[in-house]
């Protein structure tokens, strides 16, 4: 029997979730959170101090040359393929049992919660494993024995959209649909995400995936944070994690990822409360109406809060594109929130799920590593550390951005949505 | 998954089943012919093939033949239920051409003699000797329930009519309040006896630890999909025992998450599921079949 409906397994796997934490640690966090944005609006720099792309210290040649060797691309791109081939063939001869077959973990936990860590501390990882990438390299090669990439075509004019509509798509799939961890659904979703995918890339050239694929935005934008990163001039450098921020391209759509990204880890929070789920149970429309509705409300009110902050932004500060120039500084709370919200589901749904991969039956997931204190903890510390770096990040984009007797009211509005924001996150973490 | 593992238990039940019955008619025939007993001529537990009545082919849910009558002679029955101050109801069975005789039980079948039984839906709760007994609250599920009265010879026989067993029915509803107490009284009835006896199997390392005292008792009903009181969130300590007593008006198994475990639902009645609350976190408690949340064990 297949498990039932996406509210019990809201992840699609796993069979815990996190305590709730108490409120002193909440409190804290809140009191930290608002005390560091108002210091930050007096003390921090009056002039812009990050350089994006252009900082940053060169590592040495032979680790570059090692990273950008042919063979360890070819070898990471087989990689990429062979965990894909693994996913697609448990999918299609594997039993309909999340308990048994391992794909639904490595979907939802290996591959979705594990590329948040997995970006952070290596970069846009995404890229280089992303077997959608291959396999239209593949076709290309069979097609017109063309050299990979050597064909220039068109950018998307969509920008970052379709990512967006992507990441909602699999969001939807986790944490919406009737039976996010069946083998049918699963299929269905990644086949008619391959497809789509391709036909844009065959439409496009590989450009695409940059700004087409889901997750490659959302690995490329996390990696953001990571303390690798490339230079301007091509070189591997490492650096400080708010200068790689700073160098995110304001891509139209980057808003709508960013939103999609907050309101979807919002949603999962929310949608473990009692009363919610109460609320989806005895729903006249159905469950997965009602879920849709609560996916698409959290998104919504994420992006509504974030429209009113950049109109007051444009009032106040007269700054040009207020909509996209601030929405890099979301990356940090946003990856607040994944922190918070999946590293129980990752440290111990990933073991399970791993064991299974590797042949044992029902293997049992391993005890969290943190006790309930100590999740709390991290929990909080991820929130206000996201909501830190959020703020310093919109600092110094306002101050670049404004003339200075602007800049303090300019970023204003950007503050009041990020405290908006966390004590949001806080109070999902409560209830 | 859980299906699957609940047909195999049954599977093995019914073979445990099987496997008696043999032994059962191995010891009979071993005996060499029938076994003398107490019983005087013609009061054997067998049914009488007597003058009384014809004996169909068709039986009850026991197995026990229908004996039909000729309209004329044929016993009829009535039922009155009526609430009572205390606990549960008083059922009156009015039944004409009909005598109870307890004393005579187990006896061959004689034309307007015998017992009656009680019945919940389609669970025999009762042997009834007399036209009043009490129906007590805690045998009664949640909700609106029928009642059945049936009437039956002394070699437990059903009386039949043109076919059809002689029996009245009357409805009953039990609410939260009146009747609420003691929802788990089927739990140990006799009808469900080989299928406690399989769950202590099943968990029979558990057995001395399901008999521990209990530091909380949690008692949730599911009725057309609603769960009372609705789904919220129970502060657990870390070692604490918890009870679950679910009724749940449709078949359905309760699962616990994290800890796995795992009870039979069977519609109507109450199930208990106890088990040892020793990891902490959020779990989830919900049925399988119908895909309910029913709480959330909040274990610290």
């Amino acid at each position: 029997m297949n498990h039932p409906g996406p509210l019990l397994l809201a992840h699609g796997v796993g069979s815990q979730h996190d305590l709730p934490i108490s409120p002193f640690y909440a409190f804290a966090g809140a009191f930290a959170a608002l005390f560091v944005s108002f210091l930050a609006l007096g003390l921090l720099w009056s002039t812009s101090r990050f350089r994006g792309d252009r900082s940053g210290l060169a590592l040495p040649a032979a680790v570059q040359r090692a990273a950008d060797a042919p063979a360890v691309r070819l070898v990471l791109r087989g990689y990429g393929l062979a965990a894909a081939l693994f996913v697609v063939l448990h999918l299609v001869l594997g039993p309909d049992d999340p308990d048994r077959n391992p794909a639904a973990g490595s979907v939802y936990v290996l591959f979705w919660v594990g590329l948040v860590p997995a970006s952070l501390l290596l970069g846009p990882v995404w890229r280089l494993l992303n077997p959608l990438r291959t396999v239209h390299r593949l076709i290309q090669y069979a097609l017109h024995r063309a050299v990979p990439g050597a064909v220039h075509k068109e950018r998307s004019p969509l920008g970052l959209r379709p990512a967006a509509g992507g990441l909602f798509a699999f969001t939807w799939l986790e944490l919406a649909a009737p039976e996010p961890a069946s083998r049918t659904t699963l299929l269905v979703f990644l086949g008619c995400y391959t497809v789509l995918q391709l036909a844009a890339a065959a439409r496009y050239g590989e450009g695409w995936f940059a700004r087409g694929d889901a997750f490659e935005v959302y690995s490329t934008l996390i990696a953001r944070l990571s303390p690798w990163g490339r230079r301007r001039d091509g070189r591997l450098v490492l650096r400080n994690a708010l200068h790689g921020l700073d160098a995110t391209e304001p891509t139209p759509g980057l808003v709508a990822v960013v939103c999609v990204m907050l309101g979807s880890t919002a949603y999962d929070g929310f949608s473990d409360a009692p009363s919610w789920i109460s609320t989806v149970q005895t729903s006249p429309l159905g469950r997965t109406t009602t879920a849709t509705l609560g996916l698409c409300g959290a998104i919504a009110l994420v992006a509504a809060l974030y429209a009113l902050c950049a109109g007051a932004t444009r009032l106040l500060g007269r700054a040009e594109h207020p909509l996209v120039d601030f929405a890099h500084s979301l990356v940090p709370i946003a990856l607040g929130y994944l922190v918070a919200h999946y590293f129980t589901l990752l440290t111990t749904e990933g073991p399970r799920t791993l064991a299974l991969a590797a042949g044992s039956e029902h293997p049992v997931a391993p005890e969290p590593p943190l006790s309930p204190g100590g999740l709390a903890v991290l929990q909080v510390v991820a929130i206000v550390t996201g909501h830190v770096l959020g703020v310093v990040a919109a600092h110094d984009r306002s101050v670049r951005l404004f003339p200075p007797s602007k800049a303090v009211a300019g970023q204003l509005p950007m503050l009041a949505l990020m405290i908006a924001y966390t004590l949001g996150g806080l109070t999902l973490l409560i209830a | 998954m859980n299906a699957g593992r609940a047909g195999v238990r049954t599977t093995y039940g019914g073979a445990r089943g099987v496997l008696v019955a043999v032994l059962a008619l191995v010891l009979l025939s071993g005996c060499g012919g029938r076994p003398t007993t107490h019983h005087k001529p013609g009061t054997g537990h067998e049914a009488a093939s007597g003058p009384v009545g014809e004996l169909l082919e068709t039986t009850d849910e026991a197995g026990h033949r229908l004996r039909q009558l000729p309209r004329a002679d044929a016993p009829s029955a009535e039922l009155t239920v009526r609430p009572d101050s205390e606990d549960g109801w008083n059922l009156k069975v009015s039944a004409s051409r009909f005598r109870f005789t307890p004393d005579s039980v187990g006896g061959a079948a004689i034309a307007g003699r015998g017992h009656a039984h009680l019945y919940v839906d389609d669970r025999k709760v009762a042997r009834v000797y007399g036209s009043w007994h009490h129906l007590p609250g805690s045998a009664v599920p949640r909700g609106t329930h029928r009642i059945t009265v049936r009437l039956y010879a002394d070699d437990h026989t059903v009386w039949a009519v043109g076919g059809k067993a002689v029996q009245a029915t009357a409805e009953v509803t039990a609410s939260s309040g009146g009747s609420g107490r003691g929802h788990s009284g089927g739990h140990h009835d006799g009808d469900n006896k080989g299928k406690e006896d399989d769950k202590d199997k099943d968990t029979s390392k558990d057995k001395d630890k399901d008999k521990a005292p209990v530091d909380r008792t949690v008692k949730i009903a599911v009725r057309d999909g609603e769960v009372d009181p609705a789904p919220g969130r129970i502060e657990v300590k870390k070692g604490e025992r918890i009870r679950l007593e679910v009724t749940s008006d449709r078949a359905d198994t309760l699962h616990v998450h994290g800890y796995d475990r795992e009870a039979e639902l069977p519609a109507g009645r109450s199930a208990t599921l106890a088990f040892t609350a020793d990891r902490t976190g959020l779990f989830e408690v919900e049925t399988h079949e119908s895909g309910l949340l029913l709480t959330q064990l909040a274990v610290r």
